[in-house]
Parts: C-alpha cells; structure tokens; sequence
C-alpha cells in the first residue's frame, strides 16, 4: 500500500532523513517512534508529498508521488492526515471543515456530503458540536475532529504525525480510543507517536527511527522484548520508566 | 483680532459636496483597485516563480519609494496621451482619469504589503492541511489561508483607505475639484481662505477620526 525506497532528504547541507525504506500493506498498523529530531515527522509528511525528497522512491498505492506526472492533490484526497497542532480551519465551523474538502474535490452534493459528515461526527461521539467553531471546543474534540475531517474523503490509509503530543493528558485517551476504533476495523494506518501502550496493544509493527535512518523495523510484539538496537533499548528504557 | 466671516460657506456647500464626492470616489476606486492588484501582487510576490516574485517586488519597492505626488503628475502628464480617445469619447475629464489609474497603482504596492504580512502570519500547517485533504495549492489559498488572512488584516487595511482619503487631497497639484480643492479655490475666490480650509479641515478631522474608532472597535471584536 504504502513504500518508501531508500528515501533521502537534505536541508541545505544537513541530512534529515538517510536511505530510510518502509513497506506498509494493506490494513497493516505500523507505528513509527524515535527521539525527537530523529526525522520521523518529516518522513510522514513526504509519503503525501507535503515535503520533498532528493533520493529514493515513495510509492502510494501503486502511484509513484514524486512523478511529474502524479495528480498530487487526487492522491493526497485518497490518503488522510493528521497533524500534531490539529490544523482545523479555524474561520469555518466544525461541520464546514467536514465539507470543504468533499464539496471542493469530490464535488459531492451537499446533502449526502453532510449526512456523511453528520455520521463520522457522530462516530467520534461529536455530532453536538457539528455548528460549532473548533476554537470553542477542547484540544482533544478538535483533534477528533481533524479525524473525521480525514475520514469522509474515505482514505484508502491514514496518516498521524504526533497525533497526541498537543494534548493535555486527560485528552489523549479520547484520541487514542478512535484510533484504536479505526485500527480494528481494518484502516490502513502509519502513526508517529511516543505512546507505547497505544504501540502495544494495535501496532502490527513498529519502526524505530534515529538521526535520519530507520535503525529499526520489527513485529510489534517483538519490539518490547528485544528492541533490536542498543539506542531502541535505551529510548524504550526511558520511555517506559515512568 | 481677526474676524471670522463664516457667511460664504452655507452658498458654497453645493460645490463642496460635489468635491468631496469626488473625493470620495477616488478613494472607493483606487481602494478597490488597489485591494485586487494588491492581492495579486502579494501572490506574486509570495510564488515560488522567481521571476514573478521579482517582478512584484520591483513594482511594490518602486512605488514606495517615490513620492505620491509624483506618481501623481506622470500620470497627469501622461494618460492624457495614452487614453485621450477614450477619455474624449467618454466625456470624461482626464484628469479624473489620471487620478484614479494613479491612486489605484499606488495604492496597490501599499495593500500589497500588508497583504504579503497577512498571509504570511497564517501558520504553515493550515497550509498542510489544505493541501492534504486534496485541494490544490490554488483552492487552499482561496479557501484556507486568504480568508483567514484578510480576517487580521482588515483594521490595517481600513486605515490604509483612510490615509488614502487624507492623501486624496494631493490631486490639487493637477488642478482637480476635489473637495480640498474646491475649498481652496472658493476660499481664495471669495477672501474667506481660513474659514475655508478650517471647515474642510473639521470635516476631514471628523471623518477621520469617526473612522478610527470604528476600525478600533472592529479590531477588538475580530480578536476577542
């Protein structure tokens, strides 16, 4: 469904990410973890072409991204995302941010646009908040929020960058219920996150990332018992102490 | 002690409105004008095109770095020549016209740049976010970031169109009956200068100042 080919990238002089390859298949979880400045976030955020690359291939669903010839905005409709920060547009309500991307891409009309939304919001148990402004609503409401804003474009896969690492920590459970919701239910998805248990209990697999390479790429279950790097050990060690 | 002689402006008011209509819609024209050459510009001027970022930055930089009555007298000097057929044919007078493409033109590179600051000020990840969900880079600059832009800067550029009704007053220099120009003339025709320029001096304070608090009222309720 989703891989990436040896896949570099530069600022300027610095290399952020150095011949990193992943392979995701279909309905697969893969969980992606690492210190921070390990490169993770922009890894995620070139998969849908939001950042460039100079070396290797990433590949979506048999589309090449990079191609001059892709349609980057038809495949980035297919592939939903999710930002640390929400990214919620802030002059729209709740159920416009729904609808824009439906109405404007897929040209749907309004009416089974707005049903559609109507019952994703109800999924993410916020179907009151539909006419409401997300600066009204909780870090939490908004980032369930930014998830069903994903979901009605009905993504083939989904993509988290640090889906929780905004939140106050009474909100994050609300967000990791939906995704572990979404995760039984089949959805292809790749997830940068520090949260381990939420890695334990739905990750088929988890990448460990550090300084720019994936240092590792193992069964999830694996991971906890044998991190399979000294540095993987010593981030889990540290992670998982308190 | 001087005696104020303020008989001669209730005669002169019909001719004074009729100036400061005209005032009036030289600012609303070249505000107008200004705004959607302005947006452009500041597009332009934000594309990853070098060359037309280059260019916009050439026109904005240029335009402020000269005085507006300058701009003012080329174009006096010089729309005659370029759309006299049309100016004859329409009846307009030129000078109008010359007024109008100047303030408009020169305006644009002032809208220009708080427009460039405006959108810049919207976070890169709403930018992200449009992008992602498919829209193209156009549909999420008119949908996502320009709308939110615009938002903040709506007190800056409402100040902006007041200072350009102040500045509007420079059309003296081409001989055009804006409402100061009337009053000029009036008051130099009739010996009653002071009074004049006092009165539209008031109007203008008035106005102004009305203007002001508006936008600051506006200002509060957009960032509450």
């Amino acid at each position: 469904m989703i891989s990436l080919e040896a896949v570099s990238k530069w600022y300027g002089d610095f290399q952020v990410l150095r011949e990193c390859s992943v392979q995701v298949e279909k309905g697969e979880v893969v969980v992606i973890c690492g210190p921070s400045g390990s490169g993770k976030s922009t890894l995620i955020k070139c998969i849908n072409g939001l950042e460039p690359i100079q070396a290797g291939r990433i590949v979506v669903d048999g589309t090449d991204v990079f191609n001059r010839k892709t349609d980057l905005p038809r495949l980035r409709s297919r592939v939903g995302m999710v930002f640390q920060h929400f990214e919620l547009f802030p002059h729209l309500t709740v159920m416009q941010n729904l609808l824009l991307a439906p109405c404007r891409v897929r040209k749907l009309a309004g009416q089974e646009a707005r049903q559609k939304s109507l019952a994703l919001l109800d999924r993410v148990g916020l179907a009151d908040q539909a006419e409401k402004c997300p600066a009204q609503l909780s870090g939490g409401q908004q980032q369930r929020v930014a998830i069903a804003r994903a979901l009605v474009m009905d993504p083939i896969a989904m993509l988290f960058d640090e889906p929780t690492s905004a939140l106050d920590p009474e909100m994050i459970k609300e967000v990791l219920d939906v995704m572990m919701q979404l995760a039984q239910e089949g959805m292809t998805m790749l997830v940068v996150t520090h949260e381990m248990n939420f890695a334990r209990k739905v990750a088929d697999r988890i990448v460990f990332m550090d300084q720019g390479r994936v240092e590792v790429d193992r069964p999830a279950a694996e991971f906890f018992t044998e991190p399979g790097s000294e540095r993987a050990r010593i981030f889990l060690s540290r992670i998982l102490s308190h | 002690m001087y005696a104020f002689d303020w008989s001669s402006i209730p005669g002169s008011l019909p001719f004074l409105w009729e100036g400061f209509l005209r005032t009036l819609s030289i600012t609303l024209v070249a505000g107008l004008v200004g705004l959607i050459l302005g947006t452009a510009l500041a597009l332009a001027r934000l594309s990853s095109s070098r060359f037309l970022s280059t260019a916009a930055a050439m026109y904005v930089n240029g335009f402020r770095a000269v005085p507006s009555v300058m701009v003012l007298l080329w174009f006096y000097l010089l729309v005659p020549q370029l759309f006299a057929s049309w100016t004859n044919a329409l009846g307009w007078d030129s000078r109008f016209i010359s007024a109008l493409v100047a303030f408009s033109l020169f305006e644009a590179s002032y809208y220009a740049e708080i427009i460039r600051t405006g959108v810049q000020s919207v976070g890169s990840g709403q930018r992200a976010a449009g992008l992602a969900l498919g829209l193209t880079p156009l549909e999420t600059m008119q949908l996502v970031v320009l709308p939110q832009a615009f938002r903040r800067m709506i007190p800056l550029l409402l100040t902006q169109a007041i200072i350009l009704f102040q500045d509007t007053s420079l059309v003296y220099v081409i001989g055009l009956a804006d409402f100061f120009g009337i009053a000029y003339r009036t008051g130099q025709r009739d010996g009653t200068l002071v009074e004049m320029l006092l009165f539209v001096g008031a109007v203008y304070l008035v106005i102004c100042s009305v203007g002001s608090a508006l936008i600051r009222r506006a200002k509060t309720r957009l960032t509450s």
